[in-house]
């Protein structure tokens, strides 16, 4: 197999990356996440007209209800569609509207007619929040104790970190509405992202265990190709399928599964592109200060944070002593190597 | 080797289990089971088969507090009322203290159905003496003033004196005017109960040549004037009424007022065509979905993929088997949950079989092979889904309607992919590893 030197080139990976989060990010912040109904309360009205209408008559037959700044949307494969959205209106302003486009166009059959009042937009947004914070937590703390080392934690968190930043700008740079299901996507980006970056990383670390000498951004390199196969044919798997909901699974559904479908290219990428180097990166940087001051065995205090034994011990370099310690479950492993 | 044949007996009866729980090919008629055409038990949500959800909440008055008995007091006059609809399957539930949520699969006018639950609907008889209120009229609250309609628009004082309410009704009903005037017009006949009849005997036949006038929910609907002593506790109001408007009435009036205000906080409805399409859609773009997968696994594995592939089906039937029996709902965002966990599945075969296949290139022996490869991808299969695990659970507790069916199909779907990735196609390819079928199994190598 030819080798593919991702870690000696992991800049153009940090700089891809930069190059989609620095304008997701600016987005964000000048414009906002584009909210929708169900976080800042109102009215949705998909109605399909008896016949095509252009967006100024639609709007006209709202001018008489005082909705001259309601948001219309029409979807150019379904013409007949249309999409209001307005500040909330009662039930017999709703009808009314419904039957002055019946008049204008020749009948409106109501495709979907929501009202979200003020107070319930503002709960569902504590919620959301709420869900996307105690998700978030909850998915940090197990994957932390799961790998009961902070290096390989915080290299899976800065992915996970990474994947909802593209998926929440790319929402921002793309004026896209979040609503409700947008927690379930970003819950379940998380929850592929880490699906990712542990099978990675659990190799990395397996193969710290096996051998010494290898230095450590070989190491992650070897490993990660060695996993690549598996990692794309699940992402591409995922992806086919998320293509196949997006252009055939109706409208309804499009928004939901683009972001899913953005969180599993950026999941399948940041594994290998941010989660890897980052440890990588930091490994380098412990070594160095290590070697700085040169007297050995110095104050433990001085070494970064609680070090992860099997990372550590090859981090160190200390072939000898790594080795047996490595002990009884290294030996054996290392009796079913692969060539 | 016992221990796996066990297994596959155990496989085949869940999976026919599973049959019989998701789709329910055989009846039971007279004890004795019936073939008949199967048909998914999974409930659809309210996005997929259309319907409305509606959030009301109480509003306090100065006489009444909304408490908790308030609220069911106020949950069981809409249940009746609803029953008058002829909803299918409606749900009604109490949300906090003050929130009702109620849900009407299929329904067709939802926005009658909305007048009709929204309404307080308090029916009052009042004595106006010798003034007769135009329809249109409407009391303040506090009932001592009353703003008449437009052209006027004046606010008279005027106290609500009122005679009897609808509380004292036995029935209502939409019925048409046989009078000499007015003949066909549509009304609303009633008849009181017995010390209602008797108040409204006693008032009418004391206050002949007055007016007494029909006030529902603070709105003059009528003003008649008494012409003669009413006995025997029947009535009708007139005034104004289409066939619809004054059945809509009569319902309201024979499930009686709630004994709070409630207001519509939130409300989403799906017309049936739209979630007839979302449905046919989704499946559609679902079963694409999970064809090219299937194809997929066949053509990279080969062999062991069709074991892949069959313990896919396997999982499939038993998430709709799990969904029906405990009565779960399929939502939209639900089949998008289906299609990820169908990921999820073949992820783990994937990671299984990509580490047999390297065991076996390092010389193993296929049984070595297999068993390393069960071992090795065991850990990282479960942290994936685990993490997920972890996210659909706090979407179920914090979500709403089709989250909530997301979250649910993820749940049940990570659990189940679990199970027959890791212990179906284990056992699948144990059975199969011996001669003269494993050089098969190669797993590509």
């Amino acid at each position: 197999m030819r080798t593919w030197d991702i870690i000696g080139n992991r800049r153009w990976g940090y700089l891809l990356s930069l190059l989609v989060i620095i304008p997701g990010v600016i987005a964000l912040l000048v414009w906002h996440i584009n909210l929708g109904i169900d976080f800042t309360g109102g009215t949705l009205l998909n109605l399909r007209l008896g016949r095509e209408a252009s967006l100024e008559q639609v709007r006209a037959v709202l001018q008489p209800f005082g909705l001259e700044d309601a948001v219309i949307q029409k979807s150019p494969d379904r013409p007949r569609e249309v999409l209001i959205r307005s500040r909330p209106l009662d039930e017999e302003r709703t009808a009314a509207l419904e039957a002055a486009y019946a008049r204008q166009f020749g009948g409106a059959e109501v495709l979907r007619a929501e009202r979200v009042g003020p107070t319930i937009g503002r709960e569902l947004r504590q919620k959301a929040v709420q869900a996307v914070i105690i998700g978030l937590i909850l998915q940090v703390v197990y994957i932390t104790w799961r790998f009961r080392s902070i290096r390989f934690a915080i290299s899976a968190d800065i992915a996970l970190i990474h994947d909802l930043l593209v998926v929440v700008g790319l929402f921002a740079l793309l004026r896209k509405e979040v609503d409700s299901s947008f927690v379930a996507v970003l819950l379940t980006v998380v929850g592929y992202s880490i699906n990712d970056t542990v099978v990675i990383l659990d190799r990395i670390r397996e193969n710290v265990n096996l051998r010494l000498r290898e230095p450590f951004g070989r190491l992650v390199n070897r490993s990660m190709l060695e996993v690549l196969v598996r990692s794309l044919t699940t992402g591409f798997g995922a992806i086919v399928a998320l293509i196949i909901l997006y252009f055939f699974g109706g409208p309804t559904l499009r928004d939901f599964v683009f972001g899913l479908g953005v969180g599993v290219v950026t999941g399948t990428y940041s594994s290998i592109f941010v989660a890897s180097p980052v440890l990588v990166e930091w490994h380098n940087w412990s070594e160095r200060r290590q070697r700085r001051p040169v007297t050995a065995g110095t104050a433990p205090a001085d070494v970064p944070a609680p070090e992860p034994a099997a990372v550590g011990r090859s981090a160190a370099g200390g072939a000898a002593s790594g080795g047996g310690a490595a002990g009884g479950s290294g030996g054996r492993r290392r009796n079913r190597r692969r060539r | 080797m016992r221990l796996r044949s066990l297994w596959l007996v155990l496989i085949v009866l869940l999976a026919l289990a599973a049959v019989q729980l998701a789709a329910a090919p055989v009846a039971w008629r007279n004890r004795r089971p019936v073939l008949q055409r199967p048909r998914l038990q999974v409930s659809l949500g309210l996005d997929l088969q259309g319907g409305s959800h509606i959030v009301l909440e109480a509003k306090d008055t100065p006489a009444v507090k909304a408490t908790a008995e308030a609220v069911d007091g106020a949950m069981e006059i809409i249940r009746s009322r609803i029953d008058e609809l002829g909803v299918v399957e409606p749900t009604i539930q109490r949300q906090g203290e003050r929130r009702i949520i109620v849900e009407l699969p299929g329904v067709e006018d939802p926005q009658q159905a909305i007048r009709l639950i929204g309404k307080t609907a308090l029916l009052e008889f009042v004595n106006t003496g010798t003034v007769s209120l135009p329809a249109g009229s409407t009391w303040n609250a506090a009932g001592t003033a009353v703003t008449l309609p437009a052209p006027e628009r004046r606010t008279v004082p005027l106290k609500k004196e009122v005679v009897v309410t609808g509380a004292d009704l036995a029935d209502a009903r939409a019925a048409f005017e046989q009078g000499q005037v007015n003949t066909g017009e549509p009304i609303v006949a009633f008849r009181f109960k017995g010390a209602g009849a008797k108040k409204f005997e006693e008032f009418t036949g004391s206050h002949v040549g007055q007016y007494l006038t029909i006030v529902l929910d603070n709105d003059v609907i009528s003003s008649p004037v008494i012409r003669d002593r009413i006995a025997g506790g029947s009535g009708q109001i007139s005034g104004n009424f289409t066939l619809e408007s004054a059945r809509e009435l009569a319902v309201l009036l024979r499930a009686g007022a709630l004994p709070i205000p409630v207001e519509v906080v939130e409300r989403r409805t799906v017309g049936p065509s739209l979630g007839r399409d979302s449905l046919d859609l989704s499946l559609r773009a679902g079963s694409i979905a999970v064809v090219l997968i299937v194809v997929f696994m066949l053509i990279q594995y080969r062999f062991p993929g069709i074991l892949a592939d069959l313990a896919l089906l396997l999982y499939a039937l038993f998430l709709f088997a799990t969904l029906a029996g405990l009565n779960a709902t399929m939502t939209l965002p639900g089949i998008a949950a289906f299609v990820i966990s169908v990921g999820m599945a073949i992820d783990a075969n994937v990671l299984i079989f990509e580490r047999i296949k390297e065991e076996l290139r390092a010389g193993k022996t296929l049984r070595a092979g297999i068993q390393a490869g069960w071992d090795r991808a065991w850990g990282a299969i479960l942290d994936s889904n685990v993490t997920t695990l972890v996210g659909a659970a706090v979407l179920f507790v914090l979500g709403t309607g089709p989250i909530k069916g997301f979250a649910t199909t993820l749940f049940l779907g990570v659990l189940i992919s679990m199970f027959t990735a890791i212990v179906v196609t284990r056992v699948l390819v144990d059975a199969l590893a011996r001669p003269p079928i494993d050089r098969f199994l190669r797993f590509g190598v």
